[in-house]
């Protein structure tokens, strides 16, 4: 057998998606208003469903219902839907008791970029 | 209609899907598939003007350019060679992709290889966090969702829609795994009872352990040619009458409905138009059951079923129903080496068709026409091919 360890450290640039990802440092929603049709994705989709790429982005205020839920071994995670938005978000549960059907966008912990949902009581606005 | 030239299956083979600890490698995997594809076809390597190589990533190889390597080692030096990726998809559109070539006169005998390495010797978590890259990995990939949990929202967001309980899920879990008791190359030949596959560990609901596919070491290959260029033994052999391919949108959150797979639907309408048949016409067919909801979304995506569940339960897709479904033991139950599992599907296809698959998996009367389906992602990457009964039959 051939022994072969890499370490990878990887910095990379936000690009486009800048604003979203410093908004999810914050605990900040930083979603893309469509120029065309007014859609608002999150997480944001430079291109619309409508065909245009004009968007501008806006602050929603961070709360989302709960429309599916799994649990196991991988984690908690949802599907869901942040008010404000048209489009759903994939996210981690944080802390969010199954009984729980709306939650609050969570500040990332670590150094990624993470769209993490806990509960909505807490505030994560500093 | 223009007549281009029909593709046929002149060779197809697969390596046992398993997990090797034997020390041998994909290129050994890739060679001996590869070999053996291209002895059935009864041509010879100097025949081969192209190869189309399928291998997810990297990662798992530690292998750029695989197709380089793979053409060293097989002895196609001199051939015109490309390398495909499009995820779990990757292997079908390599298929494409060769068929194609084929198609446009560009080449008249082409080899497909696919092949990946499960990875097994990295940790559980190290495995997760790459495919955790294959969806979006700036947003599902950073966030840490993993591939059982992305399925299973998808899957309860077309349970929420169509209905179906636990127990079509352990159907499904329960048939794949005892067709793969029939395939001496199954990677999970198992005879679990429902109360087994209750008791194994959540992943994530309604997932548990046993309604997963496993990551397998593994190959795949094909030798396609244009009829003209193949010796009159192999001139019958099945062809591929159709192909279609279409994309979704990557996050399953900006779908217009999460649980349905619309880019499968357009690949098979695409792939049906072309080879001029509708769905009620394919006899078997190989579907990517990456999980068991995903086999049911798929069949109802592919139009095979206007009523999955109920069909399930009439033994539609049972190895004796009118349209046997993954006699293989599909990904569950066969395995998913994941740029060998789309030419695999391929090859089972095109063997079944033949009269030539494993005995006990082989139907009384083969069909007319077989389906291969396979997807990246949740259905984000879908690439579908019809085939054709040969001439012969
Ligand atoms: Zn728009």
């Amino acid at each position: 057998m051939i022994d072969h360890r890499l370490v990878l450290d990887y910095h990379l640039p936000p690009g486009w998606m800048a604003p979203f990802v410093e908004g999810l440092a914050q605990g900040q929603t930083i979603a893309r208003r469509c120029e065309d049709c007014a859609r608002t994705s999150f997480p944001p989709l430079r291109s619309c469903p409508c065909g245009a790429s004009a968007g501008a982005w806006v602050e929603l205020d961070g709360t989302a219902q709960i429309i599916h839920r799994t649990d196991g071994q991988d984690g908690s995670f949802a599907l869901v839907l942040f008010d404000g938005a048209a489009t759903h978000s994939v996210v981690r549960l944080d802390n969010l008791a199954p009984d729980q059907n709306i939650g609050r966008l969570a500040k990332s912990t670590g150094p990624l970029p993470q769209i993490i949902l806990g509960p909505e009581l807490e505030s994560s606005h500093p | 209609m223009t007549s281009n030239p029909k593709v046929i299956v002149a060779g197809a083979a697969l390596t046992p899907f398993n997990r090797r600890k034997d020390a041998s490698n994909f290129r050994d995997w890739a060679y001996h598939a590869f070999d053996a594809a291209l002895t059935m076809s009864a041509l010879k390597r100097a025949d081969i003007d192209a190869l189309f190589v399928a291998s997810e990533s990297d990662f798992f190889t530690m292998q750029l350019n695989p197709a380089s390597i793979l053409a060293s080692d097989l002895g196609l030096v001199g051939a015109a060679i490309t390398r495909c990726e499009g995820g779990g998809a990757s292997g079908q559109i390599a298929v494409h992709a060769a068929a194609r070539a084929i198609q446009s006169g560009s080449a008249a005998r082409v080899a497909v290889v696919g092949v990946d390495p499960s990875a097994s010797q990295l940790s559980g978590d190290t495995v997760r966090a790459l495919y955790g890259f294959s969806f979006d990995a700036w947003t599902d990939g950073m966030t840490g969702v993993s591939s059982s949990a992305l399925y299973a929202l998808s899957y309860q967001a077309f349970q929420a829609r169509f209905g179906g309980t636990d127990a079509h899920l352990a159907a499904v879990t329960m048939q794949n795994r005892a067709n793969a008791r029939d395939n001496p190359g199954a990677h999970l030949p198992r005879d679990d009872t429902g109360q087994d596959i209750a008791d194994s560990p959540m992943i994530a609901a309604p997932y548990r352990r046993l309604h997963c596919s496993p990551l397998s070491d593994g190959a795949a290959a094909l030798i396609l040619s244009n009829a003209s260029a193949l010796p009159e033994s192999r001139k019958a052999a099945p062809e591929i009458a159709g192909m279609g391919a279409a994309n979704d949108t990557l996050h399953l959150g900006a779908r217009g409905d999460p649980g349905q797979f619309t880019a499968k639907t357009r690949a098979m309408k695409r792939a049906c138009a072309e080879a001029g048949i509708s769905p009620e016409q394919i006899g078997l067919a190989e579907v990517y059951d990456a999980y068991a909801g995903a086999q049911l979304q798929a069949i109802s995506a592919l139009g095979l079923s206007d009523d999955v569940f109920r069909d399930l339960d009439a033994g539609t897709f049972a190895p004796d129903g009118r349209c046997p479904v993954n006699l293989s033991g599909g990904l569950m139950g066969q395995g998913a080496p994941v740029g060998a599992t789309g030419v695999g599907q391929t090859a089972t296809c095109a063997l079944l068709l033949e009269g030539r698959y494993h005995a006990a998996l082989q139907p009384k009367h083969a069909p007319q026409y077989a389906v291969a389906d396979t997807h990246g992602g949740i259905c984000t990457t879908s690439a579908v091919t019809v085939l054709k009964q040969g001439g012969a039959r």
